[in-house]
């Protein structure tokens, strides 16, 4: 039931992923961020089981924190997408983590974003753009549409609330609030909160 | 293998102290049946609706169908209960009711559904009785053991952190806890939902059992943050009495609790289809 949206555009990568966390019909929580950073340039959006995609997600961090420590040098998102990987494909016939990641990040070496997907079944592929959850049903069309090389912020944050209108439109399941994250040279920010309601006329109000 | 006595005795003998928690639970000593696959055994003979679910998707090499796996089911976890909790300005309020079932019975009307943690933090049961009652009782000794080696008070986000992880270390063996740690300290009140899943969410109110939803209506149609203390009290007791209304797996007492910087008190104990009739009359008089 989680919906997570990730491309990457002109020196950056932008993420969106919804606010919900809940038990079967249940929603227990409104404001829950799913787009964990790993360090100062990577984000790691969790989807799945909350207790797997925390425990998970964790020991990556850590990790990822501890060959920072040992070695005085951080990891490239691919090293951090390989690591993570392996990590699913040694769990996945033993104990396996029910989560499916979307791993975005920027290389100060490369001066480039890019966009890792990963599932619970420990594959892995670097893609340009692309959703998790409920959410790929319907916004992997408008992304083959409209996703281009090379998008300025201001083109991308629309094609994002594009997807995020659709979702909120076409998911029977209410999600209408999403949480929008950048990450670029500087890092990673916070771009909005969004509560999207497709009914009215000012669809898109900003939550702060 | 291990047996109660011995994990309690390993705890005191522990010698990594100061400032790691090193238990039995969170290494990977786990506590099994003494029994070849235990796993396995864990697997067979849980019958959790839940699980049955969603693992059928998640788990690609378990693929026993549903209808058997639920014939074959010797424990039916149950969350036949109603808990909830809310924290606000000037505290944490805690209400429970106190039925138990069996099946189609009523097995006690008079349960302890909130475990104190420590004098500033409650745990409440939702789920396998025996389960709750353990790991929160457990949870106390973990707590007590921190203060004395640190000379501070636990946190209720790391008292909720420690639990969260032992449930996580026995993910899949069938154990069913849904309790809601909650407390007041430094930071102020704080209420965490620990699952036997392995999740663990922050947030202002929760409820949690078959009941949960009822009591998610009155809850969220009353709640704000400046409630006062009478108010608030009222809150909790007006939800629980609504979910044992309509929830037949509710019922029994509705307990009441608040937790504030001096600890938790527990307020009122009533019986809960009086209260529904005392409320009831209150109506009737403002008319």
């Amino acid at each position: 039931m989680d919906s997570l949206v990730g491309f990457v555009g002109k020196n950056y990568v932008l993420m969106a992923g919804d606010t919900n966390a809940g038990r079967s019909i249940m929603r227990l929580k409104e404001d829950f961020d799913k787009l964990v950073p790993v360090d100062s340039h990577k984000i790691l959006a969790k989807s799945g089981e909350i207790g797997d995609g925390n425990q998970f997600c964790n020991l990556i961090i850590r990790n990822v924190s501890l060959y920072r420590i040992n070695n005085e040098t951080e990891l490239s998102t691919k090293s951090v997408a390989h690591y993570t990987r392996r990590q699913l494909a040694t769990a996945i016939r033993k104990n396996p983590y029910s989560v499916n990641l979307l791993l975005g990040g920027y290389d100060k070496k490369d001066q480039k974003g890019s966009l890792y997907y990963l599932d619970y079944l420990g594959s892995s592929k670097k893609i340009n753009y692309g959703a998790q959850g409920y959410a790929a049903l319907f916004v992997g069309s408008i992304l083959d549409r409209f996703w281009k090389e090379d998008l300025d912020f201001e083109d991308g944050l629309e094609l994002m609330k594009k997807c995020l209108r659709e979702v909120e439109k076409r998911l029977i399941i209410g999600t209408r609030c999403f949480l929008i994250k950048m990450i670029n040279s500087d890092g990673i920010a916070v771009v909005e909160k969004v509560m999207i309601n497709s009914k009215k006329k000012n669809e898109i109000e900003e939550e702060n | 293998m291990f047996t109660l006595g011995s994990v309690l005795d390993n705890d005191f003998k522990s010698t990594i102290e100061d400032f790691s928690f090193e238990t039995e639970f969170s290494t990977n000593q786990l506590m099994l049946p003494n029994i070849e696959k235990p796993f396995e055994f864990a697997q067979s003979i849980i019958g959790l609706e839940k699980d049955l679910q969603e693992n059928e998707n998640q788990l690609m090499f378990h693929q026993q169908k549903k209808e058997e796996r639920k014939e074959r089911a010797l424990i039916k976890g149950y969350k036949g209960t109603t808990t909830l909790a809310f924290i606000y300005e000037k505290g944490t309020v805690v209400a429970v009711d106190s039925r138990a079932t069996s099946g189609q019975y009523i097995a006690s009307q008079s349960v302890q559904k909130v475990v104190p943690v420590n004098e500033y933090m409650l745990g409440t049961l939702a789920g396998g009785a025996a389960d709750c009652q353990f790991f929160l009782a457990h949870l106390g000794r973990i707590c007590n053991l921190y203060e004395l080696r640190n000379n501070e008070k636990i946190s209720v986000a790391a008292a909720s952190k420690l639990l969260n992880n032992i449930l996580y270390s026995y993910r899949n063996y069938g154990l069913s806890v849904g309790s809601m740690i909650c407390g007041y300290d430094t930071r102020g009140p704080q209420l965490y939902y620990i699952d036997s899943d392995g999740s663990r969410l922050k947030n202002s109110l929760f409820s949690v059992g078959s009941g949960s939803p009822f009591a998610y209506g009155v809850l969220d149609a009353g709640y704000r943050w400046d409630l006062s203390k009478e108010e608030a009290l009222d809150l909790g007791r007006r939800a629980i009495c609504a979910a044992t209304f309509k929830d037949s797996y509710s019922g029994g007492t509705v307990k009441v609790y608040h937790i504030d910087e001096n600890g938790w008190v527990k307020i009122s104990d009533d019986d809960a289809s009086e209260l529904w009739y005392r409320y009831e009359e209150k109506e009737k008089k403002k008319k």
